[in-house]
């Protein structure tokens, strides 16, 4: 599917789910996400990590809403337990089997997002790993000077913001000498289209979806 | 195609009240290939980024002119054809992930047909010979392999200028032989004009047609043919005295057991044997790119590495972090990295605070000021100091801090020679009261060999000792 109408229809779902209280619908699009991810060959360990993961925050708001709650405190115990699952799993439907550089040129030439946003965002995508190793040595740089900078230390942010604008600097400079210009016309040579069952699909999905909250909700 | 001129010039960094360029008049000729010669700070950068159009420069400053266009007067989205530039950092000149893709996003920018886009970037992956990284992840690749991927996307834009800021910083000596032979071929067969800033002059009278100098007078001024040799000459290999080799002992300070470095699938260093010694002071050089910084990041456990590396009998991965980053410090090659105050008294005073030991009164902290030439800035932000101050206050910080073992990744870079001298002082006054020990990596060698004792070369991926054995008398 295009990564684009993807994203959307998944914007969709979440929002809607959000605002119902159907644990019959929370179900189903955890199955229906399970069966897609199982489709696109994601392995099996990294769908019992997506089912152990938010087991933690989702018995933290079963219980709360359990013991704490008003009303109908043990439907609302259930619908927050499969929400949270829904979240994740439709959620991984695009992590897990969408490339970052295919949503990149998707949003570019479908969505006619400015390519400077795109290629920026790709572009920190990428320096990730080098950020991570860059926190090592900062905390390692403190240690050194006697100071342990903890996760939720100031200093620690303070350096990082400081290293992440000359990052910044040089990455502008070079995408500027690699021939970029901001709101200039580009060529593409990954096309992204969008095809007549993209937007089946997304329609599609959207219909089950009012299917699932309005037609046959079980409670 | 292109001759780059330089009419009057002249340009002043907003923070700063000296100017780095005054009334400049020079000239680049097309299709050959000058050398941008100056100590470092000069504003060897400042000129590329102005000539390159990434830094704008301001009206009534003179002009850059590009035959006789002058450069801002060429659109935004042309000037990559006209003009491309080599980053010195290799990490920091990708916006995308695999060496395809990087090639893909230059071409798109420029426009290309996407029909010819792939045979343009096979071309040029093949006129560089890295036409097996096409699909290789770019933070994979060591320094040198970066930097020909680099010179890849500037062959593939086909830009008639190139110009290089320092790009061999990080690059091995095999590859750095290996990026000048294409710079000439591009030269020689494709008329490109090639513009190259370096510090490090060796091996280049054979190739370049011109050398032009930045001055302390903010000029930039050609260095006649009759004054080469003279000028060459100055930057032979330094010869370095003979120290002894190290005898070795039971209860090494460090003890290398097999040990291996590698950098994505490249490797630097092959798995060796080796003992660092307490109380003495050991230097190690080799050419860029080789590995030693990636020693001293796996020595301080922010590298991985094959093998064991003992401190004091004690495997390094077992020691606490925190326990182990006060016996062994390291002096970080950018200086920033190791602040973490606002002004030069809060950094002095963090420094005292945490300090291992107790040479480092507030008499000794004063004086050791004077002595580096840094007294009465207690109240100066350290981000405006200048980058010889900002190191020498680094320096000063982590002797402070007075770890048992400091190792030191380029403790001279960017240092005028009486502020050398006045360190190399400040150093063998601590240590004959402290006895710290000192690992230092530095290919400026002028002023500092009376420090050292023992020599360990890294070349050919081996490190090993040089020198003479110590004969029993």
């Amino acid at each position: 599917m295009n990564p684009s109408l993807k994203l959307l229809l998944l914007l969709i779902v979440a929002l809607e789910i959000s605002f119902t209280t159907i644990v019959s619908l929370n179900v189903a699009l955890v199955i229906l996400a399970g069966i897609y991810l199982l489709a696109k060959r994601v392995k099996l360990r990294t769908l019992l990590w997506l089912l152990i993961v938010p087991l933690i925050p989702a018995i933290g708001l079963w219980s709360t809403q359990y013991i704490n709650g008003t009303g109908q405190k043990e439907l609302m115990a259930w619908v927050l337990f499969t929400r949270i699952y829904a979240f994740v799993f439709t959620g991984a439907t695009l992590t897990l089997t969408t490339d970052v550089l295919e949503l990149t040129d998707s949003l570019e030439q479908n969505c006619h997002l400015p390519a400077k946003f795109a290629y920026g965002v790709l572009a920190a995508y990428n320096l990730a790993p080098k950020i991570k190793h860059e926190v090592q040595v900062i905390r390692a740089a403190g240690l050194m000077r006697g100071q342990t900078l903890s996760f939720w230390s100031p200093q620690l942010y303070f350096k990082a913001i400081l290293i992440s604008i000359t990052w910044s600097q040089n990455l502008a400079q070079a995408m500027a000498s690699h021939g970029f210009v901001e709101d200039a016309p580009r060529t593409h040579y990954r096309k992204v289209r969008v095809r007549p069952v993209d937007w089946g699909l997304l329609i599609g999905g959207i219909i089950l979806l009012q299917l699932g909250v309005f037609v046959m909700p079980w409670h | 195609m292109a001759t780059i001129a330089l009419e009057h010039l002249s340009y002043t960094y907003q923070t700063a009240q000296t100017p780095i360029f005054e009334h400049v008049t020079a000239k680049f000729p097309a299709h050959q290939f000058t050398l941008l010669t100056g100590p470092s700070g000069t504003g060897k950068s400042t000129l590329l980024q102005l000539m390159a159009g990434l830094l704008p420069l301001p009206a009534d400053h003179g002009h850059i002119c590009y035959d006789q266009t002058q450069l801002q007067n060429i659109s935004a989205p042309d000037r990559s054809k006209r003009v491309a530039m080599m980053f010195q950092n290799p990490n920091q000149q990708f916006a995308m992930d695999t060496v395809e893709h990087e090639l893909i996003f230059a071409l798109e920018n420029q426009r290309t047909d996407p029909h010819i886009i792939h045979h343009r970037l096979t071309s040029a992956l093949d006129f560089i010979g890295i036409r097996e990284l096409q699909h290789r992840l770019l933070n994979q690749l060591s320094g040198g392999e970066k930097q020909k991927v680099a010179l890849a996307v500037i062959v593939a834009m086909d830009s008639d200028v190139i110009l290089l800021d320092e790009p061999f910083a990080s690059v091995d000596p095999d590859a750095r032989v290996s990026l000048l032979r294409r710079l000439v071929e591009l030269r020689d067969q494709r008329g490109k004009t090639i513009i190259l800033a370096d510090h490090d002059y060796a091996g280049y009278d054979q190739i370049v047609d011109h050398v032009l100098q930045i001055t302390p007078t903010h000029q930039v001024v050609e260095l006649s043919r009759s004054d080469w040799p003279a000028f060459f000459a100055a930057f032979q290999p330094q010869t370095l005295p003979a120290w002894f080799l190290p005898v070795p002992v039971d209860q090494p300070l460090f003890a290398l057991h097999q040990v291996g470095l590698r950098q994505g699938q490249h490797e630097l260093v092959r798995p060796t044997d080796l003992q660092l010694h307490a109380h003495r002071n050991t230097l190690i050089t080799g050419a860029n790119g080789t590995g030693k910084s990636t020693l001293f990041e796996a020595l301080v456990r922010l590298n991985p590495y094959s093998g064991t590396i003992n401190y004091d009998g004690h495997d390094i991965q077992k020691l606490r972090r925190k326990r182990y980053a006060r016996h062994v410090a390291l002096l970080f090659q950018d200086a920033e990295a190791q602040f973490f105050n606002i002004t030069v008294a809060e950094e002095l005073a963090q420094s005292q605070k945490y300090a291992y030991g107790d040479y480092f009164t507030p008499t000794r902290i004063q004086s050791a000021l004077t002595q580096l030439n840094l007294a009465g800035r207690d109240e100066q932000v350290i981000y405006t100091l200048s980058e010889g101050q900002k190191k020498k206050l680094q320096i000063l910080l982590m002797l402070i801090m007075q770890s048992p073992v400091l190792l030191m990744d380029e403790p001279l870079k960017g240092l005028d020679l009486s502020s050398i001298h006045a360190l190399v002082k400040l150093l063998q006054t601590v240590q004959a009261a402290t006895q710290q020990t000192l690992i230092i990596i530095s290919h400026q060698l002028t002023g500092l060999t009376p420090l050292i004792d023992y020599h360990l070369r890294l070349a050919d991926h081996q490190l090993q000792y040089v020198g003479e054995v110590r004969h029993e008398s």
